[in-house]
């Protein structure tokens, strides 16, 4: 069931998607350091590791957090 | 080959100048020959700028009660060689000290435990969670990525990671996909990573929900420990959209699925075994002239396999220059542990060339389905127990705020500062007798100090 939820949330998400966006040259803001999903992958990597350790559940975001045999 | 080139280019980065092409074409070879395709027609452009951009850190991270300690040295350096090619670097150390719960629960009186090694015993005033005091690790992780374009509009991506423990060592990794479409504003990545890992406990593997036996010297084996070592494999698959939603907005959304099989138990965990109807422990004596538990505890037991399906969703939203980072993560699995989290961030900048970001994150789990706080002294046992408060009831919240500076140079300086509050409970369905309305947890705070440099060679 949440497989098919999750299914049709993508599929609706993809249909929209060639409505939305912008021209390249309005891209200046999206182009700063601090819009990128990726920025402060340090700090990501910190907290993965941290919460990989401490809570049932982890990843979701990238393959951070595991290979660690915290306890 | 992967391993050839990064060896190359951990030496390029002594003697960068002249070697910048030749590592790249090394490394162009080596992601091209793990892909099995033939070399492209990689640009050698002269007009390139090498460009090393560096995030460094150092990390306190410190529990309560003189629970766990971290000191963690970090950095995760990419390397722009030039036409979307890029190499990635990670590096980390970690100590860890102090001590972490057992899994045993409080009682009114003293307890005694054997340590893991199985050598020695150690003791838990009453009242007090049981907090196995032999917790001392140093980590250390290297990680190391190519990602170059492939064709038009299509990124591809190879890594490979290793860390080292030492009762614990991980190797994987990974490989990747992305195709941009509709003029770049909507790009589609599917990711794959393949890891294994093995346990080497102290003392050896205890064998599932067996009883804690008397500390032993060191001619002897401690009872009920089986191999020295096991492994398990972890494979994760990751699929995502990331969508330009206007000027000032970016959202993305991945799945992922995640499939881990092996040893999956935590070696160092143990439960209390306790009268089906009191709920209290059950008492123990260590043989004569030894030294002992002093109730009866057995190893946990978990599932040799387990698989995972998340969501994922992260938008960034810019509004005068601020930008709002907002989280969720969905996660459920097969041990019925499902998870939800929350986050959120926002990016002040002020003056001319520095920000302040608080940050808060809320996360909440269910317990898993083989969560007992302890074990009735009942046959049969359950095929799978553990009383580890990671896989109870839970919820945890974060509280941070982080400052930047950017310097003339053009390098950032940044600290940041976060409460972590971890709060779990146990079922009512697992509680026995007396355990209702008296239940301990090992609930804690921690602080989380994080100093880093932030610079481009």
């Amino acid at each position: 069931m949440h497989k098919l939820i999750l299914l049709a949330i993508v599929c609706v998400s993809l249909e929209g998607c060639a409505s939305l966006g912008v021209e390249p040259w309005e891209r200046e803001v999206l182009a700063r350091e601090d819009m990128q999903l990726d920025a402060n992958a340090l700090d990501t990597a910190f907290d993965d590791h941290i919460y990989f350790s401490k809570e049932g559940t982890s990843g979701g975001r990238g393959f951070g957090g595991g290979g660690c045999g915290c306890n | 080959m992967a391993d050839a080139a990064l060896a190359a280019a951990a030496a390029g980065v002594t003697d960068m100048a002249d070697k910048d092409v030749k590592i790249g074409a090394a490394l162009a070879a080596a992601t091209c020959s793990l892909l099995g395709t033939a070399t492209p027609g990689v640009s050698m452009a002269a007009d390139a700028e090498p460009k090393w951009d560096i995030e460094s850190a150092f990390l306190y991270y410190g529990e309560s009660d003189d629970r766990v300690k971290d000191l963690s040295l970090s950095a995760h350096a990419t390397r722009d060689f030039g036409d979307e090619r890029t190499l990635g670097l990670d590096l980390s150390v970690d100590s860890l000290t102090g001590a972490s719960p057992s899994g045993a629960i409080a009682t009114d009186g003293v307890q005694t435990f054997t340590s893991p090694s199985g050598r020695k015993t150690y003791s838990t005033p009453a009242g007090e969670i049981p907090l196995d005091e032999s917790f001392l690790d140093t980590r250390f992780a290297l990680n190391g990525s190519w990602s170059q374009p492939l064709a038009r509009l299509y990124t591809v991506s190879a890594g490979l990671g290793f860390s080292s423990e030492y009762d614990y060592q991980h190797i994987g990794a990974n490989f990747g996909l992305t195709r941009d479409f509709n003029q770049r504003n909507t790009t589609l990545s599917a990711a794959l990573a393949y890891g294994q890992d093995t346990v080497k406990p102290v003392g050896g593997l205890p064998l599932p929900l067996t009883q804690m036996g008397d500390a032993v010297d060191d001619a002897m084996s401690p009872a009920n420990r089986g191999d020295s070592n096991d492994t398990k494999d972890v494979l994760d698959v990751l699929l995502g959209v990331t969508q330009v939603l206007g000027r000032h907005t970016v959202l993305r959304v991945n799945l992922s699925y995640s499939d881990s099989s092996g040893y999956l138990t935590d070696p160092y965990k143990i439960l209390s075994v306790v009268d089906p109807v009191t709920g209290d422990l059950i008492g123990r004596t260590p043989a004569p002239g030894a030294s002992g538990p002093t109730g009866v505890y057995l190893y946990e037991s978990r599932p040799d396999s387990r698989r995972k399906e998340g969501l994922y969703a992260e938008m960034r939203h810019d509004f005068g220059g601020k930008v709002l980072q907002v989280g969720y993560r969905y996660s459920t699995d097969d041990w019925e542990v499902d998870s939800h989290t929350l986050e959120s961030r926002l990016r002040l900048p002020f003056g001319s060339s520095s920000y302040l970001e608080p940050h808060v994150r809320y996360y909440q789990q269910t317990a898993a389905s083989f969560y007992r706080y302890s074990l009735a002294n009942v046959a049969p046992l359950p095929e799978f127990a553990s009383a580890d408060a990671r896989l109870s009831d839970m919820d945890a919240l974060t509280f941070g705020l982080k400052y930047g500076h950017v310097n003339a140079g053009g390098n950032e300086w940044n600290a940041r500062l976060e409460f972590y509050q971890q709060s779990a409970k146990a079922p009512n369905e697992v509680l026995i007798g007396n355990q209702v309305g008296n239940t301990q947890m090992p609930d804690f705070d921690a602080v989380i100090l994080q100093i880093g440099y932030h610079f481009k060679l």
